[in-house]
């Protein structure tokens, strides 16, 4: 059979390219994993990473060891075979990509299904309602009655489903925090729902990943100069006593205000 | 006449200011008698004026010569060939019918677009090249990346396929010239009418939002945001045009004995974009009409005041500008098939799944769409069905990848330059491909969207898919344009520089992008630091390159080694013909007579020209 002779060298590439696989996940280079959703979606990753690392690995061999056997000769006018094709090969090859689709398709969907854990959030955990505007983030604690002012940084406690709502005062913005693998779009003209559930405690950079004008790259905790605050998982007990802090200081605030107006109407 | 009255150049310059001069004072006129306030109010009169103009600059570089007459009723002469060929080069400024002459003005054309948009991201490359602000602010910034986009996709990448279908379909039809010469023309001189428009943005503020322009914030562009929605309908206007002749000649002006499958590869891929175009463009002209609407006459179709959908435009602007990557890469596919079966002496493998993939890429584009807007807010049920349908289009795109391999196997394999570019394009491609399967997964997406990750991807689809099949077909077709054949060396040299600095350049982003840099950023964190210095260094090699291969061209089209007929050993039907080709192609009409691609079998043909005899011609004519 004709085949035979290609299936060593198929062999052969699928070997350097699970190499090339091994080599890829060994050195992949990702943020920390601080959600619960994040392994989930790192380990698709990786599963992405082998099947690329072989397919490369077939497709480079075959084309460089196509192109160096068949290569021709200085003024070779010899031409090659008159093959048209090969049926078996052929649904071979349309075989293989449909199953690494098929196990995408599994493996996103389940992630996916997992991880919506919206519902979750909204009965158990923190629901926090997100507004972007240029050029920054203002979070509302709708639990907490909690509302705070522009350049406030996002606290939230570990380990329990945080439900966003998110919306924007001005254009599109994308709230994104990468070592939580999270992402979800601000819109001025309807409500986005996501969830995440924090896994580690820390400061995380906030980053908006949608271009949203002249500040945009500010909007950038990670950059230098950015005045956006990183978001900052504590424990649930330094979280209640930031919720206690938060509400005396705006009470203080309100009160405030009103002796204000009080010494403003006098 | 006059040379101010022939149709040229110089009388597209008055006509134009006409136009312009006659449509603002109309405007000004209906505000006064509508009793508007102010009556002269700039935005409304520049966006007319540049509409007009436009009509104006098709008037005068003699787009109506021939249907004003017609359509008034006078007499016309069917068989009026006096805009038809280039005699000297002067004829390549006018307006032509011939579908070599409009082929090769699409083709420089948008060769010089590609050198603006590409010297834009030189400029904001050296921006990126170190943490903090180099040489731009963050106004000059985002207007050159969105110019950078906008000029590459909309007068680069899509027309440039058309340029390159333009010259050889209709020869590899065996037909005299397109279906429609003048609408061909016209199609042409819209373009640069487009170029203008988006690049005289710059003089009105500029438009900052991306090439997406996206609404809200489209809507605080200065004026030069309407001025890129009026540019990408000109340009989408001259894209259907092209898509329907494209179309109308390929399924009726096939030479006897051409069956669909004897149809050359790169035929069968325009006739996939073709319908994919004639589709799609429709929607991002209304999209951008409507976001236009929304600037210049205050309606609310995406406004946060008027209780628009900010979200409809995202919808209705991928329902086009997803299958418009198809558009920007499957005459690519069919360029590469020509190549590599012609430097390799060998059939395409599997010929009838690579034509039928064209159509199943064509077909299953439109249910993708939505996968550009996974952490959009889009409505979440949906998010898995285009998780599907953009999964399944690996399967057609990896039959084409494999059965490219197929053909250079037990071929022989010439590596001319053109040769390098297509086997160079299946190694970018694959990885372009490979990172679009992980794109399509949904909670991945989500995870990295909007990051360099998605710049690496789309560069290595786009400049590792398009560009390099875009010259695989410039260095197999030169001869046969030129006569003349280019300097392999040199050749061989840009292949290199192009390929190494092409990934040198655009690999390292997607380690960027998952660590977590977001696009379209002109300062990021400082641990994004060398990789940026490295790719800035690179992106200036892969633009360095572009000087050799102009030199290469330019050099070579004079003084280069006469080419002969048929360099390549080419069996399809443009390698019959001299190079150039006659100016009416061919003498006869030619009779085809088997496959395009029967290499290796002894004395085979793909058509013949029949002698030039009269009573022969009778006979193929009836």
């Amino acid at each position: 059979m004709k085949n035979l002779k290609v299936l060593p060298l198929a062999i052969i590439g699928t070997v350097i390219g699970a190499v090339i696989s091994v080599i890829l996940i060994v050195t992949r280079t990702l943020p920390m994993q601080a959600s619960e959703q994040a392994a989930n979606i790192d380990y698709l990753y990786i599963f992405f990473l082998a099947f690329s690392g072989i397919i490369f690995g077939i497709v480079t061999l075959f084309l460089l060891v196509g192109v160096y056997r068949f290569r021709a000769r200085p003024n070779d006018q010899r031409e090659g075979k008159n093959v048209h094709g090969n049926t078996g090969l052929e649904i071979l090859w349309t075989a293989i990509p449909f199953v690494i689709v098929v196990a995408c398709v599994i493996g996103g969907w389940y992630v996916l299904a997992k991880d919506d854990v919206y519902a979750a959030g909204e009965k158990s955990g923190q629901k926090i309602h997100i507004i972007g505007y240029q050029f920054g983030w203002k979070f509302d604690y709708m639990n907490e009655e909690i509302a705070l002012k522009e350049e406030a940084e996002l606290v939230v406690p570990v380990g329990q489903p945080i439900a966003f709502e998110l919306t924007s005062n001005d254009v599109m913005h994308a709230f994104w925090v990468p070592d939580w693998r999270f992402q979800m779009s601000t819109l001025p003209t309807q409500t986005n729902y996501a969830s995440v559930t924090p896994s580690k405690i820390g400061t995380f950079d906030v980053v908006c990943a949608y271009l949203c004008g002249v500040g945009h790259t500010g909007m950038n905790s990670a950059v230098e100069g950015s005045i956006i605050p990183q978001v900052r998982v504590v424990s649930q007990a330094d979280f209640d006593k930031w919720v206690a802090e938060r509400k005396a200081a705006l009470a203080q605030e309100a009160e405030q205000a009103d002796q204000t107006t009080t010494a403003e109407a006098a | 006449m006059t040379t101010a009255l022939k149709p040229n150049l110089a009388r597209c310059i008055w006509t134009s200011a006409l136009f312009a001069v006659l449509a603002m004072l109309v405007a000004a006129a209906v505000r006064q008698i509508l009793g508007m306030d102010p009556v002269v109010q700039w935005s409304t009169l520049v966006v007319v004026a540049y509409i007009f103009g436009a009509v104006g600059f098709i008037v005068g570089i003699g787009g109506f010569d021939y249907w004003w007459p017609w359509i008034i009723g006078k007499d016309i002469d069917p068989h009026d060939h006096s805009q038809h060929g280039a005699y000297s080069w002067r004829d390549y400024f006018k307006f032509n019918t011939d579908h070599k002459v409009i082929g090769i003005q699409y083709i420089v054309f948008t060769f010089i677009m590609f050198l603006i948009g590409g010297m834009f991201a030189m400029i904001f490359r050296a921006e990126l090249a170190n943490p903090g602000y180099q040489v731009l602010s963050d106004e000059q910034y985002n207007a050159l990346i969105s110019q950078h986009g906008v000029i590459m996709i909309f007068v680069f990448l899509v027309p440039v396929f058309a340029g390159i279908g333009n010259y050889v379909i209709p020869l590899m039809l065996g037909a005299p010239d397109m279906a429609f010469p003048r609408v061909n023309a016209v199609s042409f001189w819209l373009l640069p009418i487009a170029s203008f428009t988006l690049l005289s943005s710059f003089a009105f503020g500029s438009f900052d939002t991306g090439w997406t322009g996206y609404p809200t914030l489209s809507e605080q562009s200065p004026f030069g945001g309407t001025l890129f929605q009026i540019g990408v309908i000109i340009a989408g206007s001259s894209s259907i045009a092209t898509a329907v002749n494209f179309l109308v000649t390929i399924v009726t002006m096939r030479a006897p004995g051409m069956t669909l499958f004897r149809m050359p590869l790169l035929v069968w891929a325009n006739l996939a974009t073709s319908a994919l175009v004639v589709a799609a463009t429709p929607f991002v002209a209304g999209a951008m009409f409507m976001a236009m609407f929304d600037r210049e006459m205050g309606t609310n179709f995406f406004t946060i005041a008027g209780g628009g959908s900010a979200i409809a435009y995202q919808h209705i602007f991928w329902f086009y500008s997803h299958p418009a990557v198809y558009i920007m890469v499957l005459p690519g596919f069919g360029i590469i098939s020509e190549v590599i079966a012609t430097h390799s002496r060998k059939p395409v493998f599997g010929y009838r799944a690579v034509a039928f993939s064209s159509a199943g890429i064509a077909v299953l584009g439109f249910s993708v769409w939505a996968h550009h807007m996974f952490a959009s807010g889009m409505a979440s049920w949906l998010r898995v069905p285009i998780m599907i349908s953009t999964l399944l289009i690996a399967i057609p795109t990896g039959i084409k990848i494999f059965s490219w391999l197929g053909t250079v196997w037990d071929g022989v394999v010439r590596l001319t330059t053109a040769n390098l570019f297509a086997l160079g394009f299946i190694i970018a491609f694959t990885i372009g491909g490979l990172s679009g399967v992980m794109l399509a997964v949904v909670p991945f997406d989500v995870s990295i969207t909007n990051s360099y990750f998605i710049v690496a991807h789309f560069h290595y689809v786009l400049f590792g898919g398009s560009i390099l099949t875009i010259f695989a077909g410039f260095y197999h077709w030169f001869p046969k344009v030129t006569g003349r054949m280019y300097n392999e060396r040199l050749g061989r040299l840009h292949f290199w520089i192009v390929f190494i600095a092409l990934n040198v350049t655009f690999f390292p982003m997607h380690y960027q992008g998952l660590m977590g840099m977001p696009r379209r950023v002109a300062d990021y964190a400082p641990e994004f630091g060398w990789s940026n210095t490295l790719i800035s260094v690179a992106s200036f090699a892969l633009g360095a390159s572009t000087l050799i291969f102009v030199y290469n061209m330019i050099h070579s089209a004079r003084h280069g080694k006469p080419a002969g007929a048929n360099p390549w050993g080419g069996l399809t039907l443009e390698w019959l013909l001299s190079s150039p080709p006659p100016v009416f192609n061919f003498p006869v009409t030619p009779r085809v007579i088997g496959g395009p691609y029967r290499f290796g079998e002894e004395g085979a043909r793909h058509a013949i020209i029949p002698e030039p005899e009269p009573a022969e011609t009778e006979k193929v004519g009836a």
